[in-house]
């Protein structure tokens, strides 16, 4: 999970809150809370970096909590608010 | 008739310093066992014109 490529559905849009922020993809209608702030951050850092991996050191997150964010980016893959960023690099021009 | 001297109770200041301790460990725990809770998934089927 920590080494694939990995970025923000493009119909997902991201409300910051007091608690975290809220993800609602405009596709599936489907609604998620983001429940730590550090989770958001991790997120919007996905597209600058190559794998979830290099996004949790880049916002400084303890390697002791990478597995639960690994978890939760896995939750977000299977409710579609995350996507696999290679199969865009991958397709033809 | 003597008055008789109460003792007081034992100093339990080390016993609250390893509360303190504990309290601590218990907290980073707490912090830790919290990220379990990092994503949660609301159902609002049927609310109509909430997004």
């Amino acid at each position: 999970m920590r080494d694939r490529a990995l970025r923000l559905h493009p119909q997902v849009a991201i409300r910051a809150e007091p608690f975290g922020a809220l993800a609602y993809h405009y596709g599936n209608r489907r609604l998620v809370f983001l429940k730590h702030r550090d989770l958001v951050d991790v997120i919007e850092q996905l597209n600058d970096h190559r794998t979830p991996a290099d996004a949790f050191a880049a916002c400084g997150i303890d390697e002791r909590r990478w597995a639960t964010f690994e978890r939760a980016l896995e939750s977000l893959l299977r409710s579609e608010m995350l996507e696999d960023a290679a199969t865009l690099a991958d397709a033809p021009a | 008739m003597t008055d008789t001297a109460i003792e007081p109770a034992a100093t339990a200041e080390p016993v609250i310093e390893a509360d303190d301790e504990r309290a601590a460990d218990e907290a980073h725990d707490q912090d830790v066992l919290d990220d379990e809770l990092l994503v949660e998934e609301i159902s609002i089927d049927g609310m109509c014109g909430v997004y």
